[in-house]
């Protein structure tokens, strides 16, 4: 983090604090361009980009047509070309009509053509459930871009994060996959001002503990640490760290935790199985933290389905508060 | 509710035992402290006693390894039904699958019980990555622990349970090692002149008078290990007389013609009976800080040094019986500390401590001895102990020496150890 330009903190919202970043960029680097679906005069799907083409015109905030596919081989070509594109899905789901350009071209082509060319693209992907979009609109799939070397993944949790990680990915050689949880779009919370970067591949640990360790990504890590204060309060002392980067991952952070409270409740908003919290329990269970294990790992995952139009279903498939308290208090009273 | 008979653990590395022999049969008559069975470690064989009268039944397999803590029979009271033991097990342990079907099957009547089967290997025992590491660092086998966990899964508390509750057990039940025979140990350095018989104090063992004897180079000296102390054998003690009566048998045996008998603490008592009881054979004698001129003791100190299973627990005590703590080095410590790493030690001298000091309160009376004492004596001892009020020497008879030191606690052999040493060779 560049402390000398981190000069004073604003509440800002998530979508605001990505916006700021996209507006640094735009204003300090010739080379930025945003594309996406309505991203222009609409603003975006979710008004993340709000009135950003007013200021910087349709050059360099491009509407694109309606194919994922077209525009996001459009912006893997910008960037190997020298441009810095972020392209902006409308829905994370979608990435599955993209995928070409995304795994066999984006992730590809620095390693095919011997390093001789990079591509320095940025993908934004609204993800996650809770707005009652649905099965085709409201799934977790940075486990899918997880699995491919070549790709960063990401996963900010807090407005901080969006802005910093956002402007870690523009600086990053390689395409780096940003997955934004819809539901944090209106979250607010401190966001410095200036530009600033949030490393890539570091974990944060959201509140120290000693009871048990819960690795959360993107929005569990709210849910986390709303159980963990009521854990507390029971007397059960649970360590938060929020995973913030799927690939690569943070193993220090959550080994060193591991060593230390010799409990692992993993909780991730997308499929249980072949998930994100599937690599983090393996990473310890093929790791020397394994002797620190006390408890069998525990993984909070979501349901074997798609996701539920019906409210109350959508929020039974993936795991909730009073889940991940049942889950710790379990593992930290050694009843699992 | 008949009683079970356990496996023993009789030393720390000791995890499995094995009955070489039964002195009883299926159904015999027993009373308490009969042997029932000789046990086979590593290291040495052991006769168990009944802790209980009863009638035996359902007796472990011979030449079988069997888990500590596993019952190996079980003791019925007069007109107890005998039934079937798993049934009564409390103990975490027992595996449900081999829960047995009701004895009213009355084919296999004396057949032993299930939990008196060869626990299973590391490898089939449900535990936790921890509780192995936990169990490994501290020279236990996870066979060998009873699971609170899931299904029996062994977990790191119930490791730490093992390592840190061991001596808790023994202050509870005394009654948890197994008393040896045999004379106590006995240490010489070869030199001149009349022999210096020199008894450490309670918890303490010969090493202590380590650095006194730098100051008494030349001299024959002979350290006697009390009983349960030491190199010694553990014994049941069941009083002061009995002690005495120990180290006088020790004393007797070394055919002296005299010697100079020192004693700290409680050695210093037992230095004191034996000058009264053998005053023909004590040349002098020198009680540093000694025991029995008086009710009070720091019960509390006593029973930390006692019972502590780790250093860390033990440095708290041992700084109490000294003024500059600085004495008590983390080295000190250590080595102050490594022979009480063993549980059978601690609970004999737990229940030594239980018949000497109960309640915290010195139960034997010398002052009637001290006041009759003919041979040449001194006393020496420190201001500032904390351990015994260093007042109870006002009471000796003019013709004994007094050597009080101001700035000194309960050891003055270590804090003043030049000061002792020119004391005692001045009388030698």
């Amino acid at each position: 983090m560049n402390a000398e330009t981190k000069i004073e903190s604003r509440e800002l919202s998530y979508a605001e604090a990505i916006r700021e970043a996209m507006d640094i960029a735009l204003s300090t680097d010739e080379r930025v361009v945003l594309m996406g679906e309505d991203i222009g005069v609409y603003g975006g799907a979710f008004q993340v980009t709000g009135d950003l083409v007013e200021k910087y015109g349709e050059d360099r905030v491009m509407d694109t047509p309606i194919s994922e596919l077209g525009g996001a081989g459009v912006a893997v070509g910008a960037a190997m070309t020298g441009l810095r594109p972020i392209f902006e899905f409308q829905f994370s789901d979608f990435a599955t009509l993209a995928m070409e350009q995304i795994v066999n071209q984006a992730a590809k082509v620095r390693y095919m053509l011997g390093g001789s060319v990079s591509v320095p693209v940025v993908m934004r992907f609204p993800a996650g459930s809770g707005t009652g979009a649905a099965a085709q609109h409201s799934q977790s799939l940075e486990a899918w871009l997880g699995h491919v070397p070549g790709l960063k993944v990401v996963q900010p949790s807090t407005p901080e994060d969006a802005k910093g990680l956002l402007l870690a990915a523009l600086e990053d050689p390689d395409p780096v996959m940003i997955f934004e949880h819809k539901i944090l779009y209106k979250m607010k919370g401190p966001v410095p001002a200036g530009h600033y970067i949030t490393p890539i591949g570091k974990a944060a640990i959201r509140r120290e503990g000693k009871d048990l360790t819960i690795v959360g990504t993107s929005i569990m890590v709210h849910k986390a640490m709303a159980a963990a204060e009521t854990l507390a309060e029971e007397g059960i002392d649970a360590e938060v760290i929020d995973l913030r980067s799927v690939r690569p991952m943070d193993r220090e952070t959550v080994l060193a935790s591991v060593r230390k409270t010799g409990r692992l409740l993993c909780v991730y908003e997308g499929v249980k199985t072949l998930g994100v919290g599937a690599e983090v329990s393996a990473m310890v269970a093929e790791s020397d933290a394994f002797d620190f294990l006390d408890a069998p790992i525990v993984r909070l995952g979501g349901a074997e389905c798609p996701i539920p139009y019906n409210p109350e279903l959508e929020k039974a498939v993936v795991p909730q508060v009073p889940d991940i308290l049942d889950a710790a208090r379990k593992l930290a009273t050694g009843a699992i | 509710m008949p009683v079970e008979v356990i496996m023993p653990k009789v030393d720390m590395d000791m995890a499995k035992g094995r009955i070489m022999a039964w002195h009883v049969a299926e159904g015999d008559t027993v009373a308490k402290g009969d042997p029932l069975f000789d046990i086979e470690t590593d290291k040495a064989a052991f006769e168990v006693e009944a802790s209980d009268a009863g009638t035996v039944h359902h007796l472990a397999a011979t030449e079988t390894d069997i888990a500590i803590g596993t019952a190996v029979a079980w003791l019925y009271a007069e007109g107890e039904t005998v039934g079937d033991p798993s049934a009564t097990v409390q103990s975490a342990a027992v595996p449900e699958p081999e829960e047995r079907e009701p004895s009213v099957e009355a084919e296999k009547p004396a057949e032993p019980p299930a939990p008196a089967a060869p626990t299973p290997d590391t490898e089939k025992t449900r535990a936790t990555p921890r509780a192995r590491a936990l169990a490994r660092e501290g020279g236990l086998e996870i066979a060998a622990l009873a699971g609170t966990g899931p299904r029996g899964r062994v977990q790191a508390e119930d490791v730490r349970a093992t390592i840190d509750h061991a001596p808790n057990a023994a202050t509870a039940a005394p009654t948890s090692f197994v008393p040896d025979t045999g004379a106590l140990a006995i240490t010489r350095k070869e030199g001149e002149g009349t022999p210096l018989v020199l008894i450490h104090g309670f918890a303490g063992d010969a090493t202590a008078w380590a650095p006194l004897e730098a100051h008494l180079k030349g001299r024959a000296l002979i350290r006697i290990d009390l009983p349960s102390h030491g190199k010694s054998p553990k014994q049941r003690i069941g009083g002061f007389p009995a002690l005495v009566k120990e180290v006088r048998h020790a004393f007797d045996a070394l055919n002296l013609e005299q010697a100079h008998v020192v004693g700290h603490s409680l050695g210093g008592a037992v230095a004191l009976a034996l000058a009264d009881t053998r005053p023909r054979k004590v040349a002098s004698l020198t009680a540093l800080a000694p025991a029995g001129l008086g009710p009070q003791i720091d019960g509390a100190a006593l029973g930390g040094i006692c019972n502590a299973t780790r250093p860390e627990s033990l440095a708290p005590w041992l700084r109490t019986l000294v003024v500059d703590e600085t004495l008590i080095t983390d080295a000190y410590t250590r080595i102050a500390f490594a022979p009480r790493n063993d549980p059978a030690l601690r609970a004999a001298q737990a229940a030594m401590a239980d018949a000497l000091f109960p309640d915290g309160v010195q139960a034997f009376d010398l002052r009637a001895a001290l006041q009759r004492l003919e041979v040449p004596a001194r006393i020496i001892w420190g201001k500032r102990d904390r351990i015994i009020p260093w007042q109870h020497a006002l009471q000796a008879p003019g013709r004994v020496s007094l050597h009080l030191f101001e700035d000194v606690g309960h050891l003055p052999q270590i804090e003043i150890t030049a000061e002792v040493g020119k004391i005692l060779q001045s009388s030698l």
